[in-house]
């Protein structure tokens, strides 16, 4: 029996791990988990949730890896499938967990970052903006939230997006549309906007 | 272009690759409508801290505690189904060993029986004759076991009795013997019941264990 490479295709490694190649299993789980993580993170805005959703995606992987099949799609569209579900049932769970929990979870590094010429007074207003960003994105409805965490937060092509949520790349950008326009509104920043003058052009 | 035409495209520029004349008109209404031109500001704003806050925590990952826990689950799991496995093997390989002791016994108890029953048919030879070492023989054309076999045999070779074995009279021995007609009925040949009362010389090869194998009638006792 030929031992696992590291650039081993998905499906190869799925074989092999379903029939008890644990070092195929965790070429695939580290291959994958990180994105799934941050996107349950971003989505839950809680880690032990996003921490939870994460081990029950890669044991649905391990219990029953029949239900992957490969004519349908990538292996990372159907972990994001599964994760979706996941985070779904969570959300459905508690709903109003999201915006109180999740201060300094979903951004631990962001201090990394920060200038370092700050001011206080600076960086308090720097966190205090990151805040209401970070709740406005999760009070936006699931479908809108998840089109900004993976095309905005993660940087994912409209297409990549597509293929991860199964939709056409129409729907991707009509909920971005429709996200980016409550998440302005959210953060109340169409207050500053003058009033139209040029509507009827 | 106009507001809500504006509304339905312009946050998407720059975003992906718009038609270039689409992309002059958004540019082009921005310059006219500051309400537009506020709205595209904010949103250019609002994707920057956005963009930035990802990538603060582009490197978040799942703790080290899940993947052992999944490790654990794994092993578990796999080590579950290789003993359920070798169980399965096991129960299949004692159910065939079973089965095939069960057939093994029943050919042995069925091939005893038969020896016992040939046994108590057989007839009583009269012991005087004489007798022939190393005789072998070769059954008579035709004649196969269980077939039945006719007490008339005019080819002087012997005729192979019914449940007999080729291979069991490699040492037999020629017994010639006197006896009635209807005694040949016990060795399993067929007998005309108008003669059975009879007296007839019969030659009977006899086996080491004493049963008669084959039989020979001379023409006179036919």
């Amino acid at each position: 029996m030929r031992t696992v490479e590291p650039n081993d295709r998905d499906d190869v490694l799925l074989r092999r791990s379903a029939k008890g190649d644990e070092e195929a299993f965790l070429i695939l789980y580290r291959r994958h988990q990180a994105p799934l993580y941050r996107f349950a993170l971003r989505m839950t805005g809680n880690s032990w949730a996003a921490e939870e959703i994460v081990q029950d995606v890669f044991m649905t992987v391990i219990r029953e890896p029949r239900k992957f099949d490969p004519e349908r799609g990538a292996l990372g569209a159907f972990l994001y499938g599964v994760a979706r579900n996941r985070i779904m049932k969570h959300l459905e769970r508690t709903p109003r967990e999201l915006s109180l929990d999740s201060k300094d979870e979903v951004e631990p590094a962001s201090h990394k970052l920060a200038s370092p010429q700050l001011t206080p007074a600076q960086w308090a207003e720097l966190r205090e903006r990151r805040e209401q960003i970070r709740a406005a994105v999760l009070e936006l409805p699931v479908e809108f939230r998840e089109a900004i965490v993976l095309c905005e937060l993660e940087e994912l092509s409209y297409e990549e997006a597509a293929g991860l949520l199964e939709c056409p790349v129409g729907t991707i950008r009509s909920r971005l549309h429709r996200g980016r326009a409550l998440l302005l509104a959210k953060l109340e920043m169409l207050r500053e906007v003058p009033r139209r003058v040029n509507a009827g052009r | 272009m106009t507001c809500e035409e504006y509304a339905e495209v312009g946050l998407d520029l720059g975003c992906v690759s718009e038609d270039n004349s689409l992309a002059q008109a958004a540019q082009e209404h921005l310059r006219t409508c500051p309400h537009c031109a506020a709205l595209h500001e904010n949103w250019l704003m609002l994707r920057a801290d956005l963009r930035l806050m990802g990538r603060e925590s582009s490197e978040g990952e799942a703790p080290a505690r899940v993947e052992m826990r999944l490790r654990q689950d794994f092993r578990t799991r796999h080590k579950a189904m290789k003993t359920r496995r070798a169980a399965l093997i096991a129960a299949w390989s004692f159910g065939a060993a079973a089965v095939f002791i069960a057939a093994f016994s029943l050919l042995t108890w069925r091939s005893g029986r038969n020896v016992v029953r040939r046994e108590s048919s057989s007839p009583v030879v009269a012991p005087f004759t004489n007798s022939a070492p190393g005789v072998r023989t070769v059954p008579a054309a035709g004649v196969e076991l269980g077939d039945v076999v006719v007490a008339s045999n005019n080819s002087g070779e012997f005729t192979l009795l019914p449940g007999s074995m080729p291979s069991a009279m490699e040492d037999a021995t020629v017994v010639h013997v006197e006896m009635q007609r209807a005694a040949l009925g016990a060795l399993g040949l067929t007998v005309n019941e108008e003669n059975a009362g009879d007296l007839i010389q019969v030659d009977l090869l006899v086996g080491d264990d004493g049963l008669p194998q084959a039989v020979r009638l001379p023409e006179s006792a036919n």
